[in-house]
């Protein structure tokens, strides 16, 4: 078993240095400009598809925020929600009792991840592999029944903090000292986009600097790195307290725009639904979870409406673990180094299935 | 406030809870135990118990029926889930069996709306075990005293299976070392199957069990493999003993908390597995190092 563990994450990936290149850089541009007209287009033509390119956003920055300290530093957090509705949570209430100013609540929305994550990662760094994964679980669901019981206001002796199994609801939006008003929700997706663009660039040059090639080093192996000299556990907990400041942000963007602050953004299921975007784009790219958040937003948004939605999602993800274990970011990069033997590819892959299902090697 | 038949009843309670959610969490260790798996579907095939059992009992009549059909359907639906899916995936990082799992999950739950409707069903509970029982002050539903005895008749057999039979030798040692019992000439690919059979049809035997007495619904799978993973975390991944200690004491918290502070009692089960993986991240009965 300790060898299966101690492969965790490993693999002949690149470090996520496709968006630094020349072209990855023209792909960044070409998407952002072309997600820059799409809002403008979505809200004359169906309000509806803003409302989905947010939730877009939000998730691909908490899909990035997650690849960050799993696809690099090899920490699978099960937890992330934790930080994610607790940067929800501080932005519901300082909205409501301190200043809809978004200057001011979004950066503490992070903060507020930061310190959620500094925490959970200073219980959860000395344990490894999967079981990390279960103290981070853990802390994330006692976060969720705090929520959901309301501790602060038994503690406190309030009447009402977190507003308990209803939540914070009728949350207002943003402004920015009475200059632009991000009411008009077409301003909110402009925000948005932005703050998820520059967490992007930021978590690619972390990514690609010293810090984030040690955490890759640790990665791969965590024995050499302590002999070498680097502090381990110190690495660790800073590496996820960045991602848990990001996983904030996206708290902090999703809540107002939903009105709604609520136990269920706590809930394990948001951390389990978050690892499948991240596997199904494919991690350690950082591009790629950012995909698979868009591609599992779509998918739910747009099978909505089939009475057999689930059954079509749950069996996407069955398929592309079994035929594309890199994810999307898999595929995508194999179609572009080798288009001509696609589908001997595929035909390939599909024998192999039926060889390992008869049980030969 | 609080007497002596309040607790001797939370106590029963307790004990019930926690066996019938032992059958759940071992076919999970064990399951993790041997093929390194996390099953997050085995909450979905506790559910599928519940919903086979439904249909017995309202085409046959017969709990007694439900109670045997319905976990031979189960194992087959773990059957094929082994054959399928797991297999072409052993030997990769084990990462990808909770993505596939997890979509199992989803999967299995879709179809159980879009066969069932999202209403909530209950089995029938036979005639035999209507009534409660009486001992002084205390009233105690038969039926509850049967899932008790039931569930507790089963872990116990499975128990002296795995300690004391060939098979059980067998079980234990390629959890130890898959390599080395393939080396020695035994079909693992076998036993993986064997064993997720066996996991399944426990988990579908706690579904019939359980649906009888509580509601049988879509939300019930993701609500039940949390509690069995906690468990499992808590008595030591892949010890089927830490797996039935863990369920007891979840169990006996769920049933005391629900007196002292329901709305906290979630807060302390976690508490307590956090407290339990930082002090001894294998777990309470382990037997692998975590770092």
């Amino acid at each position: 078993m300790r060898e299966l563990f101690a492969r965790f994450g490993r693999s002949e990936r690149s470090a996520g240095n496709q968006i630094l290149t020349t072209g990855g850089r023209y792909a960044l541009v070409a998407i952002v400009g072309l997600l820059a007209l799409l809002g403008p287009v979505a809200a004359i033509l169906e309000p509806f598809w803003l409302f989905v390119l947010v939730q877009i956003l939000v998730f691909a920055l908490l899909a990035l925020s997650l690849d960050f300290v799993f696809g690099y530093a090899g920490l699978l957090s099960f937890g992330h929600a934790a930080m994610f509705g607790a940067g929800g949570y501080a932005a519901a209430i300082l909205v409501a009792e301190v200043t809809p100013n978004a200057l001011v609540v979004l950066p503490l929305a992070m903060l507020t991840g930061v310190v959620v994550a500094a925490v959970i990662g200073w219980f959860s760094v000395r344990a490894r592999g999967i079981y990390f994964a279960m103290l981070t679980l853990a802390f994330a669901q006692m976060f969720y029944v705090i929520a959901f019981a309301d501790v602060p206001a038994m503690v406190a002796g309030a009447e009402s903090v977190t507003g308990g199994d209803n939540g914070i609801y009728g949350v207002a939006l943003y402004e920015l000292f009475g200059i632009v008003d991000f009411s008009d929700r077409i301003n909110y997706y402009f925000m948005a986009l932005a703050l998820v663009t520059l967490s992007l660039v930021a978590l690619v040059r972390l990514a690609n600097s010293p810090f984030g090639r040690a955490l890759q080093g640790i990665r791969e192996n965590e024995e050499r790195m302590a002999f070498v000299g680097y502090d381990v556990q110190r690495y660790k907990v800073v590496g996820f307290a960045i991602s848990g400041g990001f996983a904030g942000l996206a708290g902090g963007l999703y809540v107002p725009f939903q009105s709604l602050a609520h136990p269920q953004l706590l809930h394990w299921t948001v951390s389990g639904e978050l690892v499948v975007m991240l596997l199904l784009g494919g991690m350690g790219t950082l591009w790629g979870p950012m995909l698979g958040a868009t591609a599992v937003i779509l998918m739910e948004e747009m099978l909505a409406g089939v009475a057999a939605w689930e059954i079509i999602l749950g069996g996407v993800f069955v398929v592309v673990v079994i035929f594309a274990p890199r994810g999307l970011a898999g595929v995508v990069v194999s179609l572009k180094n080798d288009p001509r033997n696609a589908l001997k590819n595929a035909k390939d892959a599909l024998l192999t299935y039926v060889r390992k299902v008869r049980g030969e090697r | 406030m609080v007497d002596v038949t309040t607790v001797l009843r939370a106590t029963l309670l307790g004990l019930q809870l926690g066996m019938t959610l032992a059958l759940v969490a071992a076919g999970l260790t064990l399951i993790f135990g041997m093929l390194d798996v996390i099953n997050f579907a085995h909450g979905a095939l506790y559910m599928l118990g519940a919903y086979f059992g439904v249909v017995v009992v309202s085409e046959l009549g017969s709990f007694w029926a439900a109670l045997v059909i319905a976990p031979l359907l189960v194992a087959a639906v773990g059957a094929a889930i082994e054959i399928l899916s797991l297999r072409p995936l052993y030997g990769r990082n084990p990462l990808y069996h909770i993505l596939l799992t997890f979509g199992l999950a989803i999967m299995i739950e879709g179809i159980v709306v879009e066969v069932w409707g999202g209403q909530s069903y209950r089995i029938p509970a036979p005639d035999a075990l209507s009534g409660t029982l009486s001992l002084g002050s205390l009233s105690y539903p038969v039926y509850w005293m049967f899932v008790l005895a039931v569930s507790t008749a089963l872990i116990g057999a499975i128990w002296l299976v795995i300690s004391q039979s060939d098979v059980g030798i067998l079980i234990r040692a390629s959890a130890h070392d898959t390599e080395m019992v393939d080396a020695l000439g035994v079909d693992v690919s076998k036993v993986f199957t064997g064993v997720v059979v066996f996991g399944a049809a426990l988990a579908g035997v706690a579904g019939v069990l359980l649906g009888a007495s509580r509601s049988v619904n879509p939300g019930m799978g993701f609500g039940v493999i949390i509690q069995a993973f906690v468990i499992v975390v808590i008595g030591g991944l892949g010890s089927f003993k830490g797996a039935v200690y863990g369920a007891l004491l979840i169990g006996l918290m769920t049933a005391y908390g629900a007196l002292i502070a329901p709305s906290l009692t979630d807060l302390f089960i976690f508490a307590l597995m956090a407290v339990v993986l930082i002090v001894k991240p294998s777990g309470l009965f382990g037997a692998t190092e975590a770092a």
